[in-house]
């Protein structure tokens, strides 16, 4: 009776003391790697922070919204559908929406991307802290160029989108208030300064991370800004020194070059990866709709949401022109069987483009057997070095020299006849024929040299639709978005 | 000790035995109407001794002492004690109980009489869930209490929604559920007839006691017992029904498709319409294209639907003898689903419960539920897609050649793309069962240190649940988008394993008036949850056999693991003092500590009072009131449901993380910089109350004022220049209402009786404070001071634009260059512009206001029963008919088409057909007043008709009872919304629901045997 007792009254009290000892309740989420926890002392995974940056470039930057958003401005391409995401015919003949959803992706996306790299460059630091031998600092110091690379990149864009926009300078930051072009410029000119001092002097073929970009990577987008900033002698400086390497080459089958086996050519300067591992089922890792967006409307697998048209006027001049390989390569055309075999149905709704993206086409028998998606196992092509050329032509050309060695190459590649005393004229005129369908370079050449207003006067184009507005949503969230625009 | 009680009860034993002739005493229990109480208890007051009455009511108890006191009762009576003084024979009326204000109601780590309750809590029988055929007990509660919110889903297997006390957080404003002492979040594992009662805890007095988990209000829920002395009774229940959809939104047919589209864009859309009649019939002769005619006008939701089966059975056994009690039981449900294709819900659940005095000072009992469900699932995304296909392809069609193994129609065929789909292949070609298995388990033993006084519980619940899935998508072929080339298995595996181990020292006693109670414990708990999965390719169909992952392609399996483990620890206690029954006093206190948050313990107090005013000597010789009670309560609660925060920035990694060089990738990270040290939201709630019961008991009410504040209110902003959120304690938000609940019981002669009854719920929200700023803008609405929360905001439409000299001569029509038949928005401050400063807001998804009346008969041997319940004062937002953003030439619903704009003066609401496709009236960005609609619904909950027959002898044996019913189970509902349902499942009530409603009828039995 008594120890009945005694249980009660004393051990049952001190078991349930026992089990309260304070470390209980300290117990660590489950599946989560803390920040703190990434352990800065292997320095071997430094790599891992940038392989991040390259991720967010594939599945924020090649967001399918993104790419009609840049290209559907000029006089040669149209979203191609008028019976679906209307807006984005509306934005090919500025009447801009800023409430557009689409613009807030964009706007989101590539800050996206440079908030990823600002993170990055602060984790690689972390992992310098530790480096003990002059290996693995130069390792380092090319890490940190890669992802300088690709935050001046995603700012790139923005500016050719939005004109004047924000630097994030810090994740943290609070003052949102933007910077003007020349600022945002500048500030990127910085970054990739930094690659090309930092990267390798290689083709990123050559690279140990297949297809990393390198300081000529950097040079080459260096060299596009300062053609937007008209300083064409440093145009001149940078791409001589990338002609000058010697490390480049033009691809010889300009057909080819856009798919399978032209990836990673001597040509690419920079190209997002996408990679089905060579598998014909399982995950692929690529950038979801990207091609599949482009991808004509056709019976099979050989199909897509039927966006992105070229215009007819574009295709008759280039026919004109006596464009043959580029315009086989570039015209994707309903009712017609392409140079692979593959059918593409007749148009059946008048409405829509009878022309897609040829770029874009991986043919059915080059994808892996198993795999039906449009595109499935390419890369998205960026940066080439036929653009290098044209700009080194054209900075010549500007600067009173001759630019026909580079623009040859280019025309001989696609099997036109050689040019003498190339004009600046002529030199846009190929730059719009060997560069269609990629990035809105043709938007961007007619703004910077001045031509929109005449060009793109029956379009509707005026001065004021230079840029798109900043995105409705952002604006009505960030009160700071409406200040001026400051020059730092 | 024990030796000492022995001693005690020998010697009085003997002391009887010798002074007092022990007697045998008979009699007849009956109630008020003279009808003979089975089953009712007949109790010797302080020893183990007792009987139940027969049929008859009749009663014996032998070798009674003469100066015995016996007690009788029955559940929903009043208990009587009288007496023996040397009488044989006693007979007893025993009276209803109509206010139950004996009934003892489950309260937190105890029990306590209605009579002595200071706060609100509404206690809901087993038997009254019964009569609805619903799979989980919480859907047939909706109407049934005052203050709780039942939002039901139409997906078999799946549990409703529900909300106590309006919407008191941002994230999940689900109440806990207590089953048997183990905390839950839903019960959709138990069936109806699992349960003995329900006790709602409503405001914060009563809840206080589950501290952080508690925000949200308790359900206590206690599975079925047994009855001392109680002979097994064993009682038989089921019922069949057939589900049917209702309220289906009527869709346009192909023609008014057509007309839509084509009076928006006839150049767009005129080669779909023509390709549609070119392949599969009709006519385009016809100049005006409004006369155009289809042969091709499929309704998607007829193609899907179809009337499915839902059958229950259950059959339970209870009894008890004088150290004991037990109750077992079975059911086994069966559910199909109202999808045309193989989708169904089984669930059979076995329980026990027994409870044993092993010795006068030590109690032990056990109690567990065991269920095991199978779940067949149907792809719901294929009513998405019936919304959206418009009828002017077919569901098959020979001349797909590429299609396989069905020959399903393409949307292709008549020049759609992607986001057009073959609904009903969408759903024949989805294969995914889930196996689950759950068990709940209690066992106690509690120690009687003090007779009647002082007893200790210890009691140890686990739950197990575990979840099998696995999900086959074999080879198919409808279109390009709509295909799988390789066949695809995904298996998963998650567990739930939680336990609690409650200690409870509980202390009664009595001074003259003065009754005291105490209360003191201290809890445990654990949850863990593990998830495992894996897909591979190319597994072998044909044979669910075949169906593992090792079968299928060895290169390109992606596996997955996660899981979590929180743990708490809390220390409670209650104080309750009465003062001869008409000074009632209660106070709680709980310590919580939790490992989910950063901030580990928190402290939740409550204090309630009450005054039973008809205790009152001023009160005695009044004739209006029969019992009278004031009651005031105050108490804080935490809401751990918070989404805890990791405490420190965490890293993204796995293939969206990483880049790919060459053919593979670098394994990658990313860093979610951003983080916030989140805290467990606080709610403090001031309770008053009144119930009285007046007209001789015949009406009784309760209504209850309560004004309840949520602090700390976790909020989930958008970040700057980023589609994420990101979430902190930043709100403060008040809920202030009353509940009122009023019955009416009488009968009229012998045999007609009646009853109604009604519950009103009003609720006033608002968001008063949110840390300094304005407002916050979250990604689909926005919480401003001063306004409801998660409000929708945007531009109020005035009116459309009628002519084109309107459109002329306002600045805003020529500045956005709008035509006739487009909206026309308020100018808020009257600048010309519509810019983000005219928005407004439109109005919330919570319901000031809801409603339920229920009616009850009972003639002869019919029983009658009719439940409904209704809400006003919300809104929705009709995302359905926003989304055309995205895809211009989705379906229309019809009354887009019956009421669009076709000229000056035909409407001035709706937008013509050019105007649904243009971003300025439909933006994924700028909400506007034309998507916001009313949410108010009125709703015929369940009619119930029943006929019982008593006591009927079948040669010598007697059946005692036999009740059939056929139960119409909201069979009506009726609301304005352009909506399957305003019932949205979305917490900021963003209406997607695609999935019709069901009504049920069915035929049940209940057989006590």
């Amino acid at each position: 009776m008594k120890i009945l007792k005694n249980i009660l009254i004393y051990a049952l009290p001190a078991l349930m003391l026992c089990n309260t000892s304070c470390d209980y309740l300290d117990k660590e989420p489950e599946n989560k790697v803390p920040e703190e926890n990434v352990d800065f002392t292997k320095v071997e995974n430094m790599y891992q922070a940038v392989s991040g940056v390259y991720a967010k470039v594939r599945t924020g930057g090649m967001h399918w919204v993104i790419w009609p958003l840049s290209i559907v401005r000029d006089d040669d391409v149209w979203s191609g559908r008028i019976d679906d995401q209307t807006p984005l015919v509306d934005m090919g003949n500025y009447k801009y929406d800023n409430s557009f959803w689409g613009l807030n992706e964009m706007w989101n996306q590539y800050y996206g991307i440079i908030k990823v790299a600002n993170a990055a460059l602060e984790s690689l630091d972390s992992y310098a802290a530790n480096i003990t031998n002059d290996a693995d600092m130069k390792n380092y110091r090319s890490y940190c160029g890669e992802v300088h690379f690709l935050r001046a990149y995603a700012y790139y864009r923005l500016v050719e989108a939005f004109g004047p926009v924000t630097i994030l300078r810090e994740n943290t930051q609070t003052d949102m208030t933007r910077s003007t072009i020349d600022a945002v410029y500048r500030y990127a000119l910085t970054d990739l300064q930094n690659t090309i001092d930092n990267t390798p002097r290689l083709r990123p073929n050559e690279m140990a991370h297949l297809g990393a970009v390198t300081a000529f990577s950097a040079e080459m987008l260096a060299a596009k800004i300062h053609l937007n900033m008209a300083n064409y002698s440093e145009v001149e400086k940078l791409t001589d020194d990338i002609i000058g390497s010697g490390k480049f080459e033009l691809y010889s089958d300009f057909y080819q070059l856009f798919k399978i086996p032209g990836k990673l050519s001597d040509e690419s300067m920079f190209e997002c990866q996408c990679t089905d591992f060579g598998l014909g089922s399982g995950d692929m890792v690529d950038a979801d709709n990207w091609f599949v967006f482009q991808g004509p409307a056709n019976d099979g697998d050989i199909s897509g949401w039927g966006f992105v048209g070229i215009e007819k006027d574009f295709r008759t001049w280039a026919r004109a022109r006596g464009e043959k390989v580029r315009a086989t390569t570039s015209f994707l055309e309903a009712g017609k069987t392409t140079p692979s075999g593959d059918v593409i149905r007749p148009l059946q709704n008048s409405t829509q483009t009878d022309c897609w993206n040829g770029k874009a086409y991986t043919p059915l028998n080059q994808l892996t057997p198993g795999r039906t998606k449009y595109g499935a196992n390419n890369n998205i092509r960026i940066f080439r070095y036929a653009e290098v050329l044209l700009m080194n032509a054209e900075a010549k050309v500007r600067l009173n020299k001759s630019g026909d060695a580079s623009l040859n190459l280019v025309r001989k590649r696609a099997e036109m006849s050689e040019i003498t005393n190339a004009t600046l004229d002529q030199i846009l005129d190929e730059r719009r024929m060997e560069l269609v369908c990629e990035w809105g370079d043709r938007y961007n050449d007619l703004i910077r040299t001045g031509k929109a207003a005449t060009v793109l006067a029956s379009k509707g184009w005026t001065a004021d639709k230079t840029y798109y507005p900043i995105p409705y949503e952002q604006l009505s969230n960030i009160p700071s978005l409406k200040n001026p625009p400051v020059d730092k | 000790m024990k030796r000492k009680l022995t001693f005690l009860v020998l010697a009085v034993f003997c002391f009887q035995m010798l002074l007092a002739q022990n007697k045998t005493i008979r009699g007849t229990i009956v109630d008020s109407s003279n009808e003979p109480i089975i089953g009712a208890s007949a109790q010797v007051k302080s020893t183990h001794m007792g009987t139940v009455s027969d049929l008859d009511g009749n009663y014996v108890l032998e070798n009674v002492p003469a100066d015995a006191v016996i007690s009788f009762s029955y559940i929903g009576m009043i208990p009587q004690e009288i007496k023996v003084n040397g009488k044989t024979v006693i007979n007893v009326v025993l009276k209803d109980d109509i206010q139950n204000l004996e009934e003892v109601v489950v309260i937190g780590y105890g029990a306590a009489k209605a009579k002595d309750l200071t706060s609100p809590i509404t206690v809901v029988k087993g038997e009254k869930l019964m009569s609805t055929p619903s799979t989980s007990p919480m859907g047939a509660m909706q109407g049934k209490v005052a203050g709780v919110n039942v939002t039901n889903s139409g997906t078999p297997g799946e549990g409703p929604k529900v909300a106590i006390r309006g919407k008191g957080s941002f994230d999940n404003s689900s109440p806990l559920y207590v089953v048997d002492g183990m905390f839950y979040d839903d019960i959709n594992f138990l069936n109806n007839s699992d349960i003995q009662d329900m006790s709602v805890l409503k405001d914060a007095s009563a809840a206080a006691i589950y501290g952080v988990r508690a925000a949200n209000g308790v359900v206590i829920i206690t599975t079925k017992k047994g009855q001392r002395n109680q002979k097994a009774k064993i009682t038989y229940n089921g019922y069949v029904g057939v589900q049917k959809a209702t309220n289906i939104l009527e869709m346009a047919n192909s023609q008014e498709y057509a007309t839509m589209l084509l009076e928006a864009n006839y150049d767009a859309y005129v080669s779909t319409m023509k390709a549609s009649i070119d392949k599969f019939g009709g006519s385009y002769a016809d100049a005006d294209f409004h006369n155009w005619t289809f042969n091709s006008n499929t309704d998607w939701y007829k193609e899907l639907l179809r009337n499915a089966l839902i059958t229950n059975h259950s059959i339970g056994i209870t009894g008890g003898g004088d150290k004991s009690v037990y109750s077992i039981g079975m059911s086994y449900l069966h559910q199909d689903g109202i999808m045309d294709v193989e989708n169904s819900y089984k669930r059979l659940n076995f329980r026990a419960s027994f409870d044993y005095d092993a010795t006068n000072w030590l109690k032990v009992g056990f109690s567990g539920v065991f269920s095991n469900s199978d779940q067949v699932l149907p792809k719901n995304a294929a009513w998405q897609q019936a919304f959206n296909a418009p009828g002017i392809y077919p569901v098959y069609d020979s001349t797909n050649t590429q299609a396989s193994p069905e020959k399903y129609a393409s949307p292709g065929a008549v020049g759609f793309t992607a986001n057009f789909y073959n609904p009903v292949a969408t759903a024949d070609y989805y294969n995914s069962k889930n196996e689950n298995y759950q068990v709940l388990s209690n066992f106690y033993a509690q120690f009687q240190i003090l007779p009647e006084k002082l007893s200790f519980k210890t009691s140890y619940n686990y739950d197990y649940s575990a979840i099998r899935g696995r999900e086959f998508t074999a080879p198919y072929y409808v279109s390009s988008w709509q295909q799988q080339a390789v066949s695809e298995l995904k298996k998963e595996q998650k567990n739930y394993y939680n336990y609690i181990w409650d200690n409870i020292l509980t202390y009664n006693d009595q001074f003259g008036d003065h009754r005291i109670g105490a209360m003191a414990g201290f809890s445990m708990r654990q949850q863990q949850y593990r998830y495992l999965w894996g897909k591979a390719n190319n597994v072998p169909e044909g044979k669910e056999e075949w169906l593992y992952l090792s079968n299928g392609n060895a290169e390109g399996v992606t596996l997955g693991d996660d899981g979590y483990c929180y743990r708490g620890q809390s220390y409670f206690a209650r104080l309750s003092y009465d003062y001869a029954n008409k000074y009632l006093l209660t106070f709680t206190m709980r310590a919580d500590g939790t490992s989910k948050y950063q901030e580990k313990w928190g402290y939740f107090p409550s204090v309630g009072a009450a005054w039973v005013l008809s205790e009152e000597n001023f009160m005695k010789n009044q004739k209006v009131f029969d019992y009278m009670k004031l009651r005031a309560s105050w108490g804080r609660l935490g809401n751990d449901h918070v989404k805890p925060s990791d405490g420190f920035a965490s890293i993204t990694t796995g293939n969206n993380a990483s880049g790919v060089f060459g053919s593979s990738t670098f394994p990658g990270y990313q860093n979610t910089t951003y983080f916030s040290y989140l805290k467990w939201e606080l709610v403090d709630e001031t309770n008053v109350g009144l119930n009285f019961a007046t007209f001789k008991n015949r009406l009784s009410v309760d209504v209850d004022y309560f004004y309840r504040m949520t602090k700390r209110a976790v909020i989930s902003p958008r970040l700057p220049f980023s589609n994420d959120v990101l979430a902190g304690n930043y709100g403060k938000i008040l809920n202030q209402g009353a509940d009122l609940s009023a019955n009416w019981n009488d009968n009229i002669g012998r045999d007609f009786k009646y009853s109604v009854g009604v519950n009103l719920s009003y609720l006033n929200n608002k968001v008063k404070d949110l840390g300094g700023l304005e407002y916050i803008k979250g990604g689909k609405t926005i919480n401003m001071v001063g306004k409801e929360m998660n409000s929708y905001y945007g531009y109020k439409v005035v009116g459309i634009y009628q002519t084109a000299e309107e459109c002329a001569a306002d600045p805003i029509a020529v500045a956005n260059g709008l035509v006739p038949g487009d909206f026309k928005y308020e100018d808020v401050n009257g600048d010309k512009v519509i810019d983000g400063e005219d928005r407004q807001v439109l109005g919330s998804y919570i319901p000031n206001f809801t409603y339920g009346i229920n009616v009850g008969l009972n003639w002869k041997n019919f029983d009658f029963e009719l439940t409904t319940y209704g809400q006003t004062g919300g809104q929705i937002y009709n995302r359905k008919r926003a989304l055309r953003y995205a895809q211009s030439n989705y379906n229309f619903d019809k009354e887009q088409y019956e009421n669009r704009w076709t000229g000056p003066g035909s409407t001035n609401t709706n937008p013509s057909a050019a105007a649904l496709i243009k971003g300025w009236n439909v933006s994924d960005s700028k909400v506007n007043s034309y998507f916001v609609e009313s949410a108010d619904f009125f709703r015929i909950q369940n009619i119930t008709l029943g006929y019982n027959w008593r006591n009927i002898r079948m040669g010598s044996y007697v059946l005692p009872g036999i009740r059939f019913s056929l139960t119409a189970d909201r069979p009506f509902t009726t609301f304005k919304a352009n909506s399957f349902t305003p019932e949205v499942s979305d917490a900021e009530g963003w209406d997607t629901e695609v999935y019709p409603l069901t009504s049920t009828y069915s035929f049940g039995v209940q057989i006590d045997f």
